[in-house]
């Protein structure tokens, strides 16, 4: 009984969270609706990050480069020939792909495939080494998609880059992914294979001794967490239009690092709370990098303050609350009511 | 019958030689003991029987069937667990999450039926439920199945390690060092589990010990290693009185 009526009340929650965003989309401004853009995009890289992070225990520093090979895969696809043509000025394109148009939505899924593709075949040298050493080798992994985005001309337009992508995304396809990404990986995380993911975080060598293929089951995680990271690439993409290898660098990675830290390594509803904490909270905070009066002191803007309270923000997270804000805990509509249960008893 | 045997098995980290010609069988449905001083190479024979490491030559066979060099993973589906000397449980997840993971490899449902959420994928999570909390309820655990592993005292830990690897529907069942760290009390419990789960579950038992106590009280069969050579073999009482096994722990009398 409780089932059926949680799983209303999840239906109920993302049809109201829709209505809103039908509201938000006629009557809010274009500067709101862009954070909220943001925000969706954040909330489904930071979740997909945290299933090879936090869940699969696998420390991996690989989301720019696949929402990089996202963003060029889905733009290039859909860009016009028209506008391939006038915008390879230095070497044209290589020819079978220039005549290539898709419409958005499958551009965007064929972005999704071909990261995971690449993400399979970068399992097998990349889960060849545990810990520290898998974090070398994915940063080394997004340098070489940087390095590649600016010397294959033919393909990417190097330095130049992409513009003049189509303004595609808007609330409903962000969010839309957004909430579909998290159900996939929710319903992920909370099967065998979900177990089996845990599992390997806490100990590989007894969960290997249990009859798990560890193997397979990080690759299960890495190849799901590559398939939305490179749709949100493209949605990305398709948000501010123009693309260039310098949008893609570690410090992609760092913010998305910053956010599953901080929301706790292991719980999703971590993850969205501190997506909404630090994309919207670093729009919030731009008053900091601008001068300040004080009374009568004036304090001189200094650009780049917001990355020194997120340092600080960060710094206080691994001092005061080390499991981050939800440690390894998930919202549920039934701790959600015995919250009240409680609260009433007293 | 004997269900598992192992033929000159050598183990060798590079000039030395951890284990060297050993041979062992176990007979089906007996409590064997593997005992030894410190360093004598018994968690390396149990590294090689599981799969951890490759033996540098030798044959392992279980049921018949030869093992020597398969993964871990695949030999648990052939009906072998262990449970490690320091108790490694997965301890961010409850006793029945830990429990569960044991049932993993006989997961049939596919991945498309876990994120569709497809009838195969509830019926066969609910029956695994299920199976779990009644094999709790047989280790006496059923209470605590909710609980954070690493909340649980120390003996029910181990009883929890043990409960995850008699999951995974094991014939052989490798226990390394299970009353380790234990007090006498806790120790004569564990004898009578570890005899009760033999007749519960048909399991047969391998199991690397220190305590003699506890080695005498429940092994119907020793096997004693030194300096990774098998030194004796025999019944508990004989094994006791054996001259080179007394010198192995004690050292040569003085002349």
């Amino acid at each position: 009984m409780n089932k059926t009526r949680n799983s209303l009340l999840t239906i109920a929650a993302i049809v109201v969270f829709f209505i809103f965003l039908w509201y938000a989309s006629t009557h809010f401004n274009k500067y709101s609706i862009r954070i909220m853009n943001d925000v969706a995009i954040f909330m489904m890289l930071a979740v997909s990050y945290n299933l090879i992070n936090g869940v699969t225990g696998q420390f991996s520093l690989e989301p720019n480069g696949f929402t990089a090979i996202g963003a060029y895969v889905s733009s290039l696809l859909t860009l016009t020939v028209a506008q391939k043509h006038a915008m390879f000025i230095i070497v044209p394109m290589i020819h079978p792909f220039d005549t290539w148009h898709l419409p958005f939505l499958a551009a965007l899924i064929v972005g999704g495939l071909v990261t995971s593709v690449i993400a399979f075949v970068l399992a097998f040298p990349v889960f060849r080494v545990r810990g520290d050493y898998l974090a070398i080798v994915t940063l080394g992994f997004g340098i070489v998609i940087r390095v590649f985005s600016t010397n294959a001309i033919s393909l990417t337009n190097g330095a130049l880059g992409l513009k003049g992508i189509s303004e595609s995304t808007n609330l409903w396809w962000s969010w839309g992914w957004a909430v579909f990404s998290i159900i996939i990986i929710m319903r992920l995380v909370n099967s065998g294979y979900g177990r089996a993911m845990k599992a390997i975080r806490d100990d590989e060598d007894a969960a290997i001794a249990m009859g798990i293929n560890s193997l397979k089951i990080k690759m299960i995680a890495f190849i799901t967490s590559a398939f939305f990271e490179g749709v949100a690439g493209g949605l990305l993409a398709h948000l501010i239009t123009t693309i260039s290898p310098t949008l893609f660098t570690f410090f992609l990675t760092f913010n998305l690092l910053i956010i599953i830290v901080v929301g706790g390594l292991g719980s999703m509803t971590g993850s969205i709370i501190a997506t909404v904490m630090v994309v919207w909270g670093s729009e919030l905070l731009r008053v900091v990098d601008q001068p300040m009066h004080i009374f009568s002191i004036t304090i001189p803007g200094v650009p780049g303050m917001r990355m020194i309270l997120f340092s600080v923000l960060l710094i206080a997270t691994m001092i005061f609350a080390r499991e981050g804000i939800m440690g390894q805990r998930e919202f549920s509509w039934n701790s959600f009511f015995n919250m009240f249960r409680a609260r009433k008893q007293r | 019958m004997s269900i598992l045997k192992c033929d000159d098995l050598i183990m060798q980290f590079g000039g030395l030689a951890a284990v060297n010609h050993f041979s062992l069988s176990i007979e089906a449905g007996t409590i064997k003991g593997l005992i030894g001083p410190n360093g004598a190479g018994k968690t390396t024979v149990f590294n090689m029987i599981t799969g951890n490491y490759k033996p540098t030559s030798g044959n392992i066979t279980f049921f018949n069937e030869s093992i020597t060099g398969l993964k871990p993973y695949k030999i648990v589906a052939r009906g072998m667990a262990r449970t490690f000397q320091n108790i490694r449980l997965f301890s961010n997840l409850s006793v029945l999450d830990n429990v569960l993971v044991g049932f993993h490899h006989k997961i049939k449902y596919k991945l498309y039926d876990a994120v569709m959420r497809l009838p195969r994928f509830k019926s066969e999570e609910r029956i695994m439920h299920e199976t779990c909390l009644q094999l709790l309820d047989r280790v006496g655990l059923k209470d605590r199945a909710y609980l954070k592993a690493d909340e649980l005292p120390y003996g029910d830990q181990r009883k929890t390690e043990i409960a995850r690897a008699l999951a995974t529907g094991p014939k052989l069942l490798l226990l390394d060092e299970p009353a380790a760290g234990m007090n006498p009390q806790e120790t004569t419990d564990l004898m009578y589990f570890i005899s009760e789960i033999r007749d519960k579950f048909d399991v047969t038992i391998l199991l690397i010990e220190h305590d003699m106590r506890f080695v005498m009280g429940l092994c119907e069969d020793v096997t004693v290693l030194d300096h990774g050579e098998k030194i004796a073999e025999g019944k508990p009482a004989d094994v006791q009185k054996n001259q080179k096994v007394i010198v192995a722990y004690l050292g040569e009398p003085d002349a």
